[in-house]
Formats: C-alpha cells, structure tokens, sequence
C-alpha cells in the first residue's frame, strides 16, 4: 500500500504547488520548440519502448500531454 | 526481439497520442516551411538491432502517416514490419558435455556443443503491427486521444484499444492526464502451449500440450506536466498495469539438475531414432497473473538553445521485481537545422521472485518458476549518437548508433556445486542502428 | 489580471503611460499613442508570435478583415510578443501581413492587456472601450469573430 500511497501524494503536491509556477503566454518561445517537447521524436520512442519491453521486465511510463507553446 | 509482448502496440499508440499531442492545441510538430498549412506529415525510419553471437537479429521497418485537420484534429496510422532471426536462449544451462534438445514444435530436435550456452534457433518470424489514433481538442482546455493497436506474426496476435484525456490549467503551465488502454491477446505457440513442469517430450510427442492460450492487459496511466520555467518542463506520471492470464513463455524451461553437482540429469530412456532431449528439462510455469507499478519522471531544460533530457523510472511489480531507469539525452545543434545527441541508458532490475536457474530435483518443486534472463537480476547500459540534419527541402533526417549491453547474475544461494564455476547467465550485447526520415506537406 | 472596463480608466492608464514614456522609464513607444490616434475608429489588437501555430492560421484571416472593412474604420494591429525579432521576420515572410505590427519588445502591451493566451485579439470600439477578447484562433470560429468586429464598427453608428 505504501507504494500506491507514495505516488498519489507526490502527485497532489506537485498540483498543489502547481498554481504558482509557469510563465506567461507571451513568454513561450522556448517551450514551443520540436526539441522541448516531451517527446520530440515519437518514431524513435516507440521503437526504443519496443526494444526494451522485448528485452527487460519493465515498460512504459511516458504520459501524454502537457509542455509546449500552449496555443489556443 | 521477440514474441512475447504486444503491449508495446498500445504503447505506441499511447507515444503517437503524445506525439500528436504534445503541444495542446497545435500541431507544431510539423515544420513551418509553407505558407499552406501542412496537412500531412510522414515519418518514416529503418531499424536494425543485432545481438552479438548469433542471438536475436531483427530488421524493422516503421511508418507513422499524420493528417491534420482543421483546429487541431488529426489521424495517425502507424505501420511497423519486423522480420526476426537468430538465437534466443532456451532457459536450459550449459553443461561440460554436448547437449540435445526438442524444438518447440515438436517436430525435430537440435544439438548444442558442450560448454555453450543452449540457444533455440527455431525463430525466423515476420511481425506486423498496425496502429490507428484520433486525437482532437475537448472543450477550450482539453485534448481528448483515442485510438486501436494489432499486431500479428505467426504465434501471437494483439488486439487492444486505448485512450487518453489531457486538460489545461494556470494558463496552459499544468497540465493533467490520464489514460487507460485494455489489450487481449492470443498466444499460438508452435506445437501448442505446454503443461508447466512437465518434461520436454520426444520429437513427435506433443501429449503434453493444450493449443492456443490467451491474456488480458489493463493499463492506466495519470500524469502531470508542468512548465517550471521558459526554459524547463517537467512530468511526472504514474502508471498501474495489470496482466491476467498466459503469462508464460510456452518456448522456455528449466534445467532439472542433481542437488550436489548442480549438473542437468540425464534422460530415463534411450534416446529414440528421431531425436529428443540428452536431458531432464520442464517447461516453465509462472502467475496467471502480474500487477505494476510505475512512477515515472522527466524533465527537459533548455541550456542556451542546447536540450537537455533527463528521466527516471521506478517500476515494482507483485512477481517481486523491481526495476530503475535512468535515461540522459543531451541535443546539443550544430549549423543550420543539424545536431548531435549523445545518449545513456542505465537500467537495473532485481530478479522475480520465482526466478531460478535451474530446478534442484532433491528439492519439491516450487510452484512456480522461470529461468528467463528477462526475469532475472542484471544491469543494462545503453550508450549511443544521434546526429540529425535537415534535408536541402527542410525535411528532418537523423541517424542513431547505440550499444546496449545487459549483464545478470545468479542469486548466490541458487548455484549449485559445478554450477558455481560456469558462466551462468546469458549476457546481452546488441547493436542498435536506426535511420530516419520525416517530411510534410 | 483585470481589463479596463471604462474608457474613463483606460483614458487615465495612457496618460500615466505617456508621463512615464516622457520621464524615459519606457524606452519604447508603446501603444498608446497608437490608440489616441485612432480614436473613433475600431481597433482590433493581434497578439501573435513565431511560434504560435494558430497564429498562420488567422492572418491570412486578418488580412481579409483588413481589406473587407478597413474602408468603414477598422484597423488592426499585429502585435508581436516574439522575443528573437528574426524569427517574426521569417514568421512575416511566409505568412505576409497587409496590416500593421508593432513589436512589443518586453512584452509591455501584453501584460497592460492582460494576455492569457496566445493567440489573443482585442475589439476596442470607436470610444476606446474593449468590447471583446478572443483568445485563440478556431476556423469554425472566424463567423463570430467577424461578427465582433462588425457590431464595433456599427455600434453608435445610426
């Protein structure tokens, strides 16, 4: 139980600190990058879960969403 | 690499999820290079992986074709082609003499010299698998992803469905997911799956077996990204997986060995015209069930127009596995549209609690047990160069060159008398080379 | 975070703006001589950079305002918030602008407004009150937005 507890909390700080951290919209330059986002090369990520998966007992992890220019 | 997982197509589609939404609301995935919109985008790339000493050999070939629509609304369909040859180690152990063995089909039998590892050649395989993904904005915030994954080659089959839902806070600087995606599988294993614990039979015995088997996958995933600052992002996700069902490696047994000499036993019988097993081998049994758990964290920081990625892994699982994952890529552009992107990889995982490297016949059997190297105890290091460039149409090019290296041990209470002075466990060395091409229009 | 309501208040931020340009705190011009100058007109204010994919979306858009009702007083201005002035240059080159830009340069306009999200467009009507903010730039969307800027322009006209 201890390990399921861990995560949740960590999560609920994390959101709980949330609110204060970022930047402006104006100021997302950077973040908007192909080389900033989470995963900026899909192609080579799907093949290294493959490899990894087919190699080791563990997989996955990688979210969705999140990052970027944060365009409407 | 191999048969056993398809939970890798739904991950791919989960990947393709991220990819196409990454940013909210964009696709600037694509390169800005018109004044049309793009509305397609191909990415396309050649792999070759190759184990050293004739192990597993495989040469990929994987496609993801985008279209675009507008407001932010697209399609993936990804395609990826496999053909698979070489070894791949049977579960028995070396011994100081030659050693023969029947081929999972039944059908015929193979020798292995003395004092080599015993490798099962029988796998030449062509693998294809198909994913499809809509992803499309979800009220002003959200971004709502849906999407299938097959794959088939000529002992597996998975079939899985998947989706996923992010949504926006504090001006687009958090942002929350989550996502869920359920698989059913079919394991056909050549010559049928095997009764755990009972013995390689004979060539032409198949009594033993029981056909096709099958196997559910509940993955579920939530995550939370978050821009620190112009120049740093992080996320922090949490996933749970469950797998209920054939969890077993139907290929895969276990050396039954002397309890003072650690040596394989012998066959009861003589050896018949049509070959068999020189010795006493069981197939494998493991949980008809497994429970993960995963935390995983990422960050990419900006140095100066330099990337800098870093993520770790922490998974634990009820088979008593636990695993670390530290990966570090650092882009570092070079010119006008190039860069190089050095990378390493360190993994460590402890082995499963029914691991074992052979089974002890002075001992009951336990109830379940593996001597899958994937299950064990060992360090894996990947280390490699990504040099990426622009094509003179502004299209994106990059070659990858990796090694990745695995090396296990044996829990020392599992070696038994002349166990202790061999080379027990099967060493992973491989080659990774990956060529890429991805263009819009 | 909060937007003038009242032309009154809007009135006193400019001059307090001008004082502040006059005493050299600002070292660019900002918009507001800009807005004085086109009193009586409408005003639709585009905040818009380089890197924001919506944004090669709605100038061509733009652009099609521009020429469909500057003629009855529209005016609108590209503000660019990018803070690489060369990558607005390549941005302009692909996707070419028929109306003005003013380069934001330390992002002053953008925090005045109040900006939550990139793209944003601001309508201020023909006695300098904002009427409507848009943030984001939908292409099932461009019907209401025009509709925004033809009640600007026909507001009080009678």
């Amino acid at each position: 139980m201890k390990t399921k507890l861990l995560p949740a909390v960590l999560l609920v700080a994390l959101c709980a600190g949330c609110s204060s951290m970022g930047v402006e919209p104006w100021d997302r330059d950077v973040l908007a990058r192909e080389d900033m986002q989470l995963v900026t090369d899909p192609l080579e990520a799907a093949t290294d879960d493959h490899i990894y998966f087919s190699k080791e007992a563990s997989s996955g992890g990688r979210g969705f969403g999140g990052g970027g220019c944060g365009c409407n | 690499m191999t048969k056993s997982h398809r939970k890798n197509d739904r991950s791919v589609s989960a990947t393709l999820a991220a990819a196409t939404c990454a940013l909210l609301g964009t696709g600037a995935s694509a390169p800005v290079d018109a004044q049309e919109e793009p509305k397609w985008d191909f990415n396309t790339s050649f792999l070759y992986y190759g184990e050293d000493e004739n192990r597993v050999q495989d040469a990929s070939l994987k496609s993801i074709i985008r279209r675009l629509f507008a407001d932010d609304k697209s399609l993936s369909i990804g395609v990826t082609v496999d053909t698979l040859t070489g070894a791949t180690p049977s579960g028995a152990i070396r011994q100081d003499v030659a050693q023969t063995f029947t081929r999972p089909s039944g059908n015929a039998a193979y020798s292995v010299p003395a004092g080599e590892l015993p490798l099962d050649d029988t796998f030449k395989d062509t693998r294809v698998a198909l994913t499809a993904n809509w992803t499309q904005p979800a009220g002003e915030k959200g971004l709502l992803s849906v999407g299938m994954s097959a794959s088939k080659e000529y002992d597996y089959l998975h079939t899985g469905l998947n989706a996923n839902y992010a949504h926006d806070f504090n001006n687009r600087n958090t942002t929350l997911s989550a996502g869920i995606a359920v698989a059913r599988d079919s394991i056909e294993p050549v010559g049928g799956a095997p009764t755990p614990f009972t013995p390689m039979l004979d060539v032409g015995d198949v009594s033993n077996r029981n056909g096709d088997q099958d196997k559910d996958v509940l993955d579920v995933i939530f995550g939370v990204s978050q821009v620190i600052s112009r120049d740093l992002v992080m996320q922090v996700n949490y996933s749970y997986s469950m797998s209920d069902g054939y969890l077993n490696n139907p290929y895969k047994v276990l050396s039954l060995v002397d309890g003072v000499t650690g040596d394989t036993l012998p066959r009861t019988t003589p050896l018949p015209p049509d070959g068999g097993p020189s010795g006493q081998f069981l197939f494998e049994g493991r949980p008809d069930e497994r429970t993960q758990h995963s935390l995983y964290t990422q960050a990419k920081y900006n140095m100066n127009g330099k990337v800098l990625d870093v993520s770790y892994r922490y998974m634990t699982d009820d088979w008593e596995i636990d695993s670390h994952t530290m990966d570090v890529r650092y882009r570092w552009p070079i010119g006008a549209g190039s860069y190089l992107e050095p990378h390493l990889r360190f993994y460590t995982q402890s082995e499963a609690e029914f691991y074992r490297l052979s089974l002890d016949s002075s001992q009951p059997l336990p109830q379940f047990a593996s001597s899958d190297y994937r299950l064990g105890n060992f360090d894996a290091i990947t280390a490699g160069l990504k040099y990426g460039w622009k094509t003179r149409n502004g299209n994106d090019m990059s070659l990858r060159v990796e090694w990745y290296t695995q090396s296990g041990t044996v829990p020392a209470g599992q070696l038994i008398g002349n166990q202790a002075g061999r080379d027990n466990y099967p060493d992973l060395n491989a080659l990774i080379v990956q060529f890429s091409y991805r263009f819009s229009q | 975070m909060r937007y003038m309501k009242t032309g009154t208040g809007l009135r006193v931020l400019f001059a307090a703006l001008l004082v502040f340009a006059g005493q050299g705190v600002m070292a660019e011009p900002t918009g507001t001589l800009e807005l004085d100058r086109y009193e009586s007109q409408v005003v639709v204010l585009d905040f818009w950079a380089s890197w924001c994919v919506p944004c090669r979306r709605s100038f061509p858009w733009l652009n099609a305002m521009h020429e469909k009702y500057s003629g009855q007083g529209l005016v609108i201005i590209g503000v660019n918030v990018d803070n690489d002035p060369e990558a607005a240059a390549a941005f302009l080159k692909d996707y070419p602008a028929q109306f003005q830009i003013h380069y934001d340069t330390g992002a002053t306009l953008a925090r005045e407004y109040g900006i939550q999200g990139m793209p944003s467009s601001v309508v201020i009507g023909r006695d300098g009150e904002i009427k409507e903010t848009h943030i984001g730039f939908k292409m099932k969307r461009q019907d209401e937005y025009e509709a925004a800027i033809l009640a600007a322009l026909n507001e009080g006209v009678e």
